[in-house]
């Protein structure tokens, strides 16, 4: 009898914690303030906590780093190696198509938003769990000028968006998110379309909305392989922000539009810096069309921080 | 005090979580310290007070994931309760078992809060790769799980100021 009172009792409790879980889920996927606000706060209230806990424990990691990932380290060194090579011979031999995606860029002469203001931070942890690895923390937040959307850079070009702001500290969710959709423009041809990256397929973007085939098959129409793809002045993020070359550009699947496959410029793997483009993001890119009648972002607003260089990794 | 005791666990484990497991991962896995909290508080308090503590862990947790607050909350105060639930009727306390059971609850509370996460529109989180995290993480907590059987079993002595009292156990 007093067995059957407890299980009853136990399951009382487990259906009201339930219930307690869907509210807070169904209030929190509305943006209900007051719950966003309360776990900002708890965030802001235990990162002292976790920033003495990141010092005391460093060296924990970093001694796990150096023996279980020394191999990796090797690769790196060996992956960065070949392409210093690479680069010394595409200079010696003057190959226009060996050149790297840095002179490609810099040969198109784009502003790359010289005259907007800016935060740089440091990149203080990578994913904390098992499922958000196209995720980094930031040691800059709210106090510094950061708000959600704003487009994150490194000096090769885009790597992500603010996703979620506290005090000090940012999240930011990177390109490397299928999820992350971004609207991008070919230099070659000024043609605009939709974007993201491909699961799976480390450092692949694909553009497979929004861009037309040509009818005529008039190869002139299509990007050049090798050109710049940078973000739209239509999209949520500043215009002209380097987000990789053409690879390829094919019919997809309904034969009269286009995918267009691009190498991205950064590698967002091994992020330590980053810089936040203090703008704020206009309304989200309307997935499924190009709308040419979106506004452009705003002009910059006043940087609220010292440290306002554009260096990056 | 149990409530503070439980409360100074759960932050500390959360630090370790964010600092330690950033770097130290096993085939790029992390261990579920919440989620190792939420078994151990199933196992050692019952099906009731262990729910309600997972319930706690997985509350705080979910303050640093991305995904929406309450969804680890759920998955980790259902499998507290089944592991409350179970240890009652089968289990007697050995290492082995206990670890055992840790393996099974962690790979439940990951596999389970993935696949509430699907259900309220989290995309991405159902995959093959649900298993090979879920199988590892579980290993990784079973073998955390004798280190942390101490600091539960501190924490939750003595009466609690909420829920019923500390169950007496031999």
């Amino acid at each position: 009898m007093a067995l059957a009172q407890r299980t009853g009792r136990s399951r009382h409790r487990l259906i009201l914690l339930a219930l307690t879980a869907i509210t807070l889920l169904t209030v929190d996927l509305n943006g209900f303030g007051p719950i966003e606000s309360a776990q900002r706060v708890t965030r802001d209230v235990l990162h002292p906590v976790t920033s003495l806990g990141a010092a005391v424990f460093s060296p924990v990691g970093d001694a796990w780093n150096s023996v279980f990932n020394y191999g990796a380290l090797e690769d790196e060194n060996d992956a960065l190696r070949a392409e210093i090579d690479e680069l010394r011979g595409a200079i010696v031999r003057g190959e226009a198509d060996s050149e790297t995606l840095q002179r490609l860029l810099e040969a198109t002469d784009l502003p790359y938003v010289d005259d907007v203001a800016r935060v740089t931070a440091n990149v203080v942890r990578g994913s904390v769990g098992n499922f958000d690895d196209h995720v980094v923390t930031i040691d800059k937040g709210s106090r510094n000028g950061i708000r959600e959307g704003m487009a994150v850079v490194t000096r090769a070009g885009i790597v992500g968006r603010v996703e979620r702001v506290d005090n000090s500290t940012a999240t930011v969710q990177l390109i490397s998110d299928a999820s992350l959709f971004i609207g991008a423009r070919l230099v070659s041809t000024s043609e605009v379309g939709l974007g993201h990256s491909v699961p799976g397929e480390s450092g692949i973007f694909v553009i497979d909305r929004g861009l037309d085939y040509p009818d005529s098959d008039d190869l002139d129409l299509l990007p050049d392989i090798g050109s710049a793809v940078v973000t739209a002045g239509e999209s949520s993020y500043p215009a002209d922000i380097p987000i990789g070359i053409v690879l390829s550009a094919e019919r997809s699947g309904d034969e009269a539009s286009m995918e267009v496959r691009v190498e991205l410029s950064n590698n967002v793997d091994d992020l330590h810096f980053v810089t936040i483009l203090l703008v704020d993001p206009t309304e989200d890119f309307p997935l499924g069309t190009v709308d040419a009648g979106v506004p452009a972002a705003p002009p910059a607003e006043e940087s609220t921080d010292d440290s306002t260089s554009g260096d990056d990794e | 005090m149990t409530f503070l005791k439980i409360g100074a666990v759960l932050v500390v484990a959360v630090v370790v979580q964010l600092t330690v497991f950033v770097d130290v991962r096993v085939a790029d896995v992390a261990p579920e310290l919440l989620a190792l909290i939420a078994v151990l508080a199933g196992f050692l308090a019952g099906p009731e007070r262990g729910s309600t503590i997972a319930f706690g862990a997985g509350l705080l947790w979910d303050v640093w994931l991305p995904t929406p607050l309450g969804l680890a909350a759920m998955a980790f105060a259902i499998v507290a309760f089944g592991v409350g639930s179970i240890e009652a009727g089968l289990f007697h306390d050995s290492r082995l078992q206990v670890s055992a059971l840790v393996f099974l609850g962690t790979f439940a509370a990951v596999c389970g809060y993935a696949l509430l996460g699907e259900v309220v529109g989290q995309r991405g989180l159902v995959d093959l790769e649900l298993l090979r995290v879920g199988l590892i993480a579980g290993v990784l907590n079973a073998a955390l799980a004798p280190f942390m059987l101490r600091p539960m079993a501190w924490a939750l002595r003595g009466p609690m100021t909420f829920g019923a009292p500390a169950a007496a156990r031999s």
